[in-house]
């Protein structure tokens, strides 16, 4: 789970850019970062499928097979190779889209083509969900800082971060597949793989939103205090704004780099808890091939999924950098 | 002053007895886990209060069984991860070397969704059963909580006597176990209920996915994938797990929001 206020602190300095130069320089480094990080972390999973006792060889092989048929397969899966050299030709083929291959000797490119759209879709529908509610949720309880539905909103907001998606997942199917019968309890699929209608996705996004709702309406909440305590806010409120106009246009965008890096973490839990929530609604995204992968044993599936998850993650957390950037950039 | 304890003991009491009731469940079950005593997905009655599951096996003896190794798991992968971060994070702030390498890691780490994370371990040991389960969470957990401890840590570290003390020639380990750990007793205590619930999400999760506990043992996530067939035929094999899962996770992280020191952050949570 996510903890990560604490970067701010670290990137205000050079938030003090008004040249469009250094602007530019600072986002570049920015970005070279980030792909470090992203290359150290895919050197980190190719090491820990490696170096864990047991291969995609071992895992997919049946019953009474020889060691001669095993030997095969480890050479047709490209496994008797020394690590340094497979390493070498995973990491060299994951910028031109090669992600290895299946331990049933699949290209798991293409088993991801079809399926990862969909996660995307699904995950940037809940994370979209996710803002807009924790964003409300948050300026609501601020507005009347202290009172019942401020202490209210924090507790439920508590509450429900805890808690698993698969746990959100059974409630809503309850309530409002079995019980109630609104909306469809599993993801049926059209011709081309896609979710055949949009109903299907309601409860899918529901029960991966809630807990990061959860989590982000805190985040909101005290991004918005530690502005209000700014002198500015003293200033327009000694003037008698009114309170809205006071929290739309002073206290928010002072907020804005905080509830972006926020939101940002929560594209990690997202994807990782679309893994459960597509398994429960029989959604045909990556968690239908990470289940099967499951069964199979099959880690380079795994491993491909980690890559390209990691690299989503990476863009939104840029995407927070920037905002953070622009939204300092623009006050100093 | 006693007040104020007195409402964090309020907090902090059901996630206490939750947890006592869910080590203490296995010896409670009126009937074996692994028995038939009713129709597959019975409905509650009779010798059964809550229903059958899938193979007719009592609902209630699951349910009351399938509590412990869940807790006990979180609370070993809490323990584990919080004494690591502790001694991690107090070193980093004492040797800031150590501590760039520690946050560029955890930098690292955070672009692994620990879902995805705690599969790619358990599936690349397949042998590794539980153990492969607690080391994916202590991996995956330790990142997020030495960073809390060498926030809190960096201004102990920077205060006179520990320097009057490095300055005077004392071991690095004595600085970290004698100076700089005993006055973060307030910030390990709750970060220790914070990885806790960062552990049930954890277990509970790898459970549901099939990767912690096999079948037939009784785990409440695995309850809740093996009777969801059957959720018409009778809801209370899937709802009561659903409902002790999430009582468990929401009461822990209660009695951990309660735990954080007032000074700080209060309102934001280092899960």
């Amino acid at each position: 789970m996510a903890g990560t206020l604490t970067p701010t602190a670290r990137h205000e300095p050079a938030a003090d850019s008004r040249t469009p130069g250094r602007t530019a320089l600072y986002a570049a480094g920015v970005l070279a970062r980030r792909l470090l990080l992203l290359a150290g972390l895919l050197a980190a999973v190719f090491a820990a499928v490696e170096l864990l006792p047991g291969d995609a060889a071992d895992a997919t092989s049946e019953r009474g097979e020889s060691a001669a048929d095993l030997a095969q397969r480890r050479q047709l899966l490209g496994l008797d190779r020394p690590v340094a050299e497979r390493f070498w030709d995973w990491m060299t083929g994951l910028p031109t889209g090669d992600l290895g291959t299946s331990a049933r000797g699949e290209q798991v490119a293409d088993l991801l083509a079809r399926p990862f759209p969909n996660t995307l879709l699904l995950g940037g529908l809940a994370l979209l969900l996710t803002l807009v509610a924790s964003i409300a949720l948050g300026c609501w309880a601020a507005a009347r800082p202290g009172g019942p539905l401020d202490r209210a909103v924090s507790a439920s907001a508590t509450g429900i971060l805890a808690l698993p998606e698969f746990v959100v997942a059974v409630a809503l199917v309850l309530v409002f597949a079995l019980w109630t019968g609104w909306l469809p309890a599993v993801t049926l699929t059209d011709s081309d793989g896609s979710p055949a209608s949009w109903r299907m996705l309601v409860l899918p996004v529901l029960a991966l939103a809630v807990p990061q709702i959860g989590w982000n309406t805190r985040i909101v909440r005290a991004a918005l205090a530690d502005e209000a305590r700014a002198p500015h806010i003293d200033t327009a409120v000694l003037d008698g704004l009114p309170r809205h106009r006071i929290l739309v246009h002073h206290l928010l965008p002072g907020a804005l780099p905080t509830i972006a890096a926020g939101v940002a973490t929560s594209t990690g839990m997202l994807l990782g808890g679309a893994v459960v929530v597509e398994t429960i609604f029989n959604y045909p995204g990556v968690g239908s091939v990470l289940a099967g992968a499951v069964t199979d044993r099959d880690s380079p599936v795994i491993a491909g999924v980690v890559a390209v998850t990691g690299a989503v993650i990476t863009a939104v957390l840029l995407l927070a950098d920037l905002v953070r950037t622009w939204a300092s950039g623009g006050r100093t | 002053m006693g007040r104020a304890r007195l409402r964090v003991a309020v907090r902090v009491l059901p996630a206490l007895l939750l947890t006592a009731l869910a080590l203490a469940g296995p010896w409670l079950a009126p009937h074996a886990i692994d028995a038939p005593v009713a129709a597959p997905y019975a409905e509650p009655g009779g010798g059964a209060p809550l229903g059958g599951d899938q193979l007719g096996r009592d609902v209630l003896s699951r349910l009351l069984a399938g509590g412990r190794e869940l807790v006990v798991t979180s609370l070993l992968v809490a323990v584990l991860v919080t004494a690591l971060a502790a001694v991690l994070g107090a070193v980093s702030a004492l040797r800031p070397a150590v501590g760039r390498i520690v946050e560029r890691t955890c930098d690292m780490l955070m672009l692994l969704p620990a879902v995805l994370g705690i599969l790619l371990v358990t599936l690349s040991w397949p042998d590794g059963g539980r153990l492969a389960v607690v080391t994916a969470s202590v991996v995956l957990g330790v990142p997020y909580a030495v960073r809390l401890v060498a926030g809190a840590a960096a201004p102990v570290a920077a205060s006179g006597y520990v320097e009057a003390a490095s300055v005077g020639g004392e071991r690095l380990w004595y600085l970290v176990a004698r100076e700089v750990l005993p006055n973060l007793r307030a910030t390990l205590l709750a970060l220790f209920g914070l990885r806790f619930v960062a552990a049930v999400y954890l277990v509970a999760t790898a459970g549901f996915l099939q990767v912690g506990p096999q079948p037939p043992a009784a785990d409440w996530a695995l309850m809740i994938r093996e009777n969801s067939g059957g959720i018409l035929l009778n809801p209370w094999a899937v709802l009561a797990p659903s409902v002790a899962v999430g009582l468990l996770a929401m009461s822990v992280n209660l009695a951990a929001a309660a735990l954080v020191p007032a000074t700080g952050r209060k309102a934001v949570p280092t899960l």
